[in-house]
């Protein structure tokens, strides 16, 4: 039988640098700009205002949660309220009592029905081609 | 053809058309063309994987496979597929988005994105019922 990975890569969000860590850490301090960062799961339940929110993380803003951040996350599920720009590795879950307000980036965003979403977005994976690319105007 | 028969055909606009200008229509449409303008109706549209939109898009509901530019307003909801590509600023009530849509643009969702009053929303061309019916103003 094959043994699970004992370690997976992380990226740190300050200095993109990718660290391999132990699947156990949760939190590590990246070799690239040797800060701190966190490497587990969260779960914001309550008011929550920092400058910045960096993990490598889920994190969770639960119905009661309120996050008002710079966040730059692996991957980011909403039931609450998420204020700040919003930079997830992976996707934004936006669930029917989510709202985020301000700009984001992700790879793909999932929106359950009654979501609220206002803000400058950016997802997908040709999102870089098309920033340069502009249609032709049919003849 | 009764009515009953051709309510239930679709309009569709083939991959070799390219035109400039507003469209109006009544139902169901499927543009795999090329246009730079507006399309402007309270039915469904559905935009193939071939067509590419440079303009406007105000409908009751969107189904994007193609290439966008421009804005879409939408009063029932927008689906953008995998093979989607829109740089557009939205706004509806309800959006769903199938994993490697790509979007670059302002994104408005929300339930009550088509109201009057609602932050951002001056632009909005169709008002819900409820919404449209003057408030009596106080002197």
């Amino acid at each position: 039988m094959a043994r699970a990975p004992r370690t997976r890569r992380v990226q740190c969000p300050r200095c993109e640098t990718g660290v391999e860590v132990s699947t156990n850490a949760r939190s590590i301090l990246c070799s690239g700009c040797h800060q701190s960062l966190l490497t587990e799961d969260e779960k914001v339940k309550a008011y929550c205002a920092r400058r910045e929110f960096f993990s490598e993380g889920t994190i969770t803003v639960t119905k009661k949660g309120t996050l008002i951040a710079d966040v730059r996350v692996r991957s980011l599920i909403i039931q609450g309220e998420v204020k700040g720009p919003v930079r997830s590795r992976e996707a934004i879950h936006v669930g029917k009592t989510g709202r985020l307000y301000g700009d984001f980036t992700a790879p793909s965003l999932r929106v359950e029905a009654g979501a609220k979403i206002i803000g400058k977005c950016t997802f997908g994976p040709k999102a870089e081609l098309l920033q340069e690319k502009s249609l032709p105007i049919p003849a | 053809m009764s009515d009953k028969i051709r309510s239930h055909t679709p309009t569709v606009i083939g991959s070799d058309v390219a035109f400039k200008g507003e469209l109006t229509f009544e139902g169901e449409m499927k543009f795999e063309g090329r246009l730079e303008g507006k399309i402007t109706s309270k039915g469904a549209i559905s935009v193939g994987t071939a067509a590419e939109i440079n303009g406007d898009l105000s409908v009751g509901k969107a189904t994007i496979d193609g290439t966008l530019e421009g804005n879409i307003l939408a009063t029932d909801r927008v689906e953008l597929t995998a093979t989607s590509q829109v740089k557009a600023d939205l706004r509806a009530p309800k959006l769903i988005v199938e994993e490697g849509a790509t979007f670059i643009g302002n994104l408005h969702v929300s339930p009550d994105a088509l109201k009057k009053g609602e932050k951002g929303s001056k632009k909005a061309e169709f008002v819900s019922e409820e919404s449209a019916t003057p408030v009596p103003t106080k002197k």
